[in-house]
């Protein structure tokens, strides 16, 4: 009498103890995702991700207001953009849901109590049963298991954008910055042209020159003006890309950028180990193999499930009174069901799990494979664009900057006119923009680089093909709920 | 200008390895000369007299007797020439300088001459004017095979004709004298029992240079050899001003200057403060009563000319091709006339872009005279040269005639400026503008219709009437 009441309570105990330890993570995981994209965040260490706290995100908001003051660096364009992009808040907020959904699957279902009043000639009949399906609490452990697998899987998914858009900010902001700096140089350059036009006009005034000689320059004038507009939209154009990456708009995006970009590595980095870097750091890989074992280990259970799936606990007290003599029978007991292996013994379910453990198995080798190859090229893109810009600035520039002064000395002789000069200045200028984009390609690869090594894939993106469009790689991050997981 | 000094650090110059030594051991030795100054020869020690010729910045090539024969030694080689400080080119010449040094025998002298070929590729030597046997005319292919690199060949005839001559390569001439490879030759004549010839006077100063023209663009040291006209350094015996020696006269001396063209056009020579006569042409000398009084007298390409005067006005007198560009140093030549563009609100906006900018040219280029601005190596600014009195504004073909009371008969050297009496220069008007003589200006051209006269329109597009 005792002794199975007592083990039903147990029982009953023991499931609300299991049902109690799937709580919901009181900030919605954004801890695990911060600490995953630690060291992966465009070279940011620790950023902050938005905070569900009032008092943090008023700190938050004081710090950007004073990294907006001064010319905006880098790091803290990053750490903007990881606080204040509204596609992010979406994601982490998608995470807390689906992490309160994960609770609500291992709660335990409420058990069942049967009532019942029969009535027979002579005998009422009162019947008792509390039944509780087992299933649910037999698995229990493994279930929460798995939950526990796949949440850590989408918190691997949630940490992936977060890195995809502290690099793809970083690049937003190099884009700006080199935009800036290459208008600057046009800017020059229309001045040069702008010179030469006028000075064209006074020499026709006083009859020095014909008017097909004036239309030269004049129609040089032209050319930079359109190249000058074009530099300036560009401009414009990679300003509010950084914005829209950052969250920013109306004064909040009247910041200033520095006036240059950082200088080149004196040493370019080796291309050792980087696959096996990339492979060890890399989120996606992580996640593919996450994947994995959460498949292979639902596979052994897949085979028992079909037949286990109706175990049934139930405890009856029926109480039967008859109705002469007012005596009451009281019946208790135990009640078991269990399905009958007849039909189903769980074979294609079996085949069904281990399709999908094979399917996981190739998926991660996939996975790696991409890793592999995307650390490879991002190294060659990167190491290509550093030689690119080196040879931008220590040959071409200097060179340039030598037929200018030569020129100017020329000039100087009377052996050169002063179109020619100014003709050689803007050459010169031009080779200054080359530069600076080539430099902006550099630290684009090394970018790509660093996301490739240890963030995750980064799509179609690449730092060598600056004609890509600025856009392009940004879109993702900022509509994150997109991949699929 | 230095003396010079024939045998000192001259004779020993070492055989090129084409040359064998063995096979230059007989020959002559091969005096060299190693520097652009003016070097004055002395009196010749053996052979018949005759008064030197002095070659400006040049020299004149020593000989040896043999068995009464005139023995010299040419070398055509590559040489590093000086046209002025500043400014030095790859040339080839003769024994270590372009031009080569000047030969001077004597009319009926028995002349064997030694050339050495230490170019890269053959040449020959042409005898321009003389009168020599066919074989010694020096054409390759017409009257000799050329001279092959590393080989010696001789040329020998006898000096028929007094004057004054050239020598230059005719094998791939263009080339060769486009390098400056030239040189001259004076045949002095023979004088009578008195000392004296009756077409020749003796001269007291005897002067001698070539015209040669190159094309040396700004930064470079090696001429361009297939310019055939748009040549930018007029030299005098590869030398420019201010590199030239001046022409140097004690007052009441004769001087006579010769002249011979090797550029590809004609140089009028102009002398200030004289008159002079061309006593002879490449064809000898001109009879007295041929000759006529002249300032400038042009010299064609491949003549010479003879001229002379006596310096009887003190002074220093402007000596110059009357060219006005080949008294010009380098210069660009699409440089675009500045003359009365403003400049204003410009200068500051080309030095944002070049910081170094300096207008030139607005008010004319005699800017270029006075400024000193860095300009590419190894060139000479267009105009330069400083006088007593400010800028010259010269290059190229222009030296100074400098005529001195007194000076030893045999001193050559730069007197340096001449100090005008006083009350001799032009001044400076400082009395009232008032005062000065009327300047009327010329009468304005009689274009408007005068009254009464018929108004004529003419039709056509645009018509007559001017808009601005
Ligand atoms: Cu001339």
């Amino acid at each position: 009498m005792t002794a199975p009441r007592t083990a039903a309570w147990g029982a009953l105990a023991a499931a609300l103890l299991l049902a109690g330890c799937a709580s919901v993570s009181p900030d919605g995981l954004r801890s695990q995702v911060q600490t995953l994209a630690d060291g992966r965040s465009a070279g940011v260490a620790a950023p902050a991700l938005p905070s569900a706290d009032p008092a943090a995100r008023a700190r938050a908001d004081a710090a950007i207001v004073q990294w907006l003051a001064g010319p905006l660096a880098a790091d803290d364009a990053v750490r903007i953009a990881l606080l204040r992009n509204p596609g992010l808040q979406a994601r982490l907020a998608a995470l807390g849901v689906a992490d309160a959904q994960r609770v609500q699957a291992l709660t335990l279902p409420n058990p069942t109590l049967t009532l019942g009043r029969f009535r027979s000639g002579h005998e009422r009949e009162i019947e008792r049963t509390l039944g509780l399906g087992l299933i649910d609490l037999v698995t229990l452990p493994w279930r929460t298991r798995w939950q526990g697998q796949q949440m850590e899987q989408a918190t691997l998914d949630a940490a992936q954008d977060v890195v995809r858009l502290a690099f793809d900010t970083r690049r937003a902001w190099l884009r700006a910055v080199a935009a800036e700096q290459v208008a600057a140089t046009q800017e020059r350059m229309h001045e040069a042209a702008d010179a030469g036009a006028e000075l064209a006009r006074r020499m026709a005034r006083v009859g020095n020159w014909s008017r097909l000689q004036q239309a030269r320059e004049q129609a040089l004038w032209a050319d930079s003006a359109a190249q000058l507009a074009r530099a300036r939209l560009d401009a414009a154009t990679e300003r509010e890309q950084l914005s829209r990456l950052m969250g920013l708009w109306g004064p909040a995006a009247h910041y200033t950028l520095p006036d240059r970009l950082p200088n080149l590595p004196v040493e370019p980095e080796a291309s050792e180990g980087i696959e096996a870097r990339a492979l060890r750091e890399r989120l996606d890989v992580r996640a593919a193999r996450l994947e994995l074992d959460r498949v292979a280990d639902t596979e052994g259970f897949a085979g028992v499930a079909p037949w286990a799936g109706g175990i049934g606990l139930a405890y009856t007290r029926n109480t039967t009174t008859e109705q002469d003599t007012g005596h009451a029978d009281v019946k208790r007991g135990w009640e078991v069901e269990l399905a009958v292996p007849l039909f189903d013994w769980g074979g294609a379910a079996r085949s069904q799990a281990r399709g999908r453990t094979l399917q996981s198995a190739a998926q991660l080798q996939d996975v790696a494979l991409r890793a592999r190859s995307e650390a490879r090229t991002a190294w060659l893109g990167y190491r290509t664009a550093y030689d690119l810009a080196r040879q931008q600035r220590d040959a071409v520039v200097p060179l340039r900057r030598f037929i200018s002064e030569e020129t100017t000395l020329r000039y100087n002789g009377m052996l050169a006119s002063v179109w020619q000069m100014l003709a050689e200045a803007r050459a010169s200028s031009q080779a200054v923009a080359n530069a600076l984009q080539a430099q902006r390609d550099f630290w684009l690869a090394e970018a790509d680089l660093q996301r490739a090594l240890a963030g995750t894939s980064g799509g179609a993106s690449s730092a060598v093909a600056s004609t890509a469009l600025p856009g392009a790689a940004a879109g993702r991050a900022a509509n994150p709920e997109s991949q699929g997981h | 200008m230095k003396r010079r000094h024939f045998f000192s650090g001259a004779a020993t110059a070492v055989a090129a390895a084409s040359v064998g030594r063995a096979a230059l051991a007989a020959l002559p030795e091969i005096p060299q000369h190693g520097s652009a100054d003016t070097a004055v020869p002395p009196a010749p020690p053996t052979g018949r007299p005759f008064r030197p010729v002095v070659t400006l910045n040049g020299w004149s090539l020593p000989w040896r007797m043999n068995a009464g024969v005139k023995e010299f030694h040419l070398v055509a080689e590559p040489v590093v020439r000086e046209f002025a400080p500043g400014f030095v080119a790859h040339l080839w010449g003769y024994n270590g300088q372009s031009p080569g040094p000047t030969i001077e025998v004597v009319e009926g002298d028995r002349v064997r001459i030694f050339v050495t070929n230490r170019l890269p590729e053959h040449t020959s030597v042409h005898w321009h004017g003389q009168r020599l046997p066919n074989g010694m005319d020096g054409v390759s292919g017409l009257n000799q095979p050329a001279i092959p690199a590393g080989k010696t060949f001789v040329y020998e005839f006898t000096a028929r004709r007094p004057g004054t001559f050239m020598y230059h390569p005719h094998a791939d001439e263009m080339t060769q004298m486009a390098m400056g490879l030239m040189g001259l030759w004076i045949t002095h004549p023979r004088l009578d029992a008195r000392g004296r010839h009756p077409l020749i006077a003796t001269a007291d100063r005897d002067y001698a240079f070539l015209l040669n023209a190159f094309a040396v663009e700004a930064g470079t040291r090696t001429p361009r050899v297939n310019e055939m006209t748009d040549f930018n350094i007029w030299a005098w015996n590869s030398r420019v001003f201010p590199g030239i020696s001046p022409l140097v006269a004690r007052r009441g001396e004769r001087v006579r200057v010769r002249v011979g063209n090797l550029t590809m056009t004609n140089h009028p020579i102009h002398i200030h403060g004289h008159e002079f006569e061309v006593t002879g042409t490449d064809g000898g000398a001109v009879p007295p009563g041929a000759r006529w009084p002249e300032v400038t007298t042009d010299i064609a390409v491949g003549q010479m000319r003879q001229i002379e005067f006596v310096a009887d006005e003190p002074g220093d007198w402007a000596v110059h091709c009357h060219k006005s560009h080949h008294t010009m140093g380098a210069m660009g030549h699409d440089v675009p006339t500045m003359i009365g563009v403003d400049h204003r609100g410009l200068v500051a906006k080309i030095q944002k872009i070049v910081p170094d900018y300096m207008v030139m040219g607005e008010r004319g280029m005699a800017d270029m005279g006075a400024m000193e601005m860095p300009l590419p190596e190894n060139t000479l600014p267009m105009m330069t040269g400083t006088g007593p009195y400010g800028p010259l504004e010269m290059g190229g073909m222009f030296s100074v005639l400098k005529v001195r009371e007194h000076l030893a008969a045999g001193d050559w050297r730069d007197p340096g400026d001449y100090v005008q009496p006083p009350g001799t220069q032009a001044w400076e008007w400082q009395g009232a503008a008032a005062d000065l003589p009327p300047a009327p200006a010329a009468p304005a051209a009689s274009t408007a219709p005068q009254a009464g006269a018929a108004t004529v329109r003419k039709p056509g597009p645009g018509g007559t009437g001017h808009a601005h």
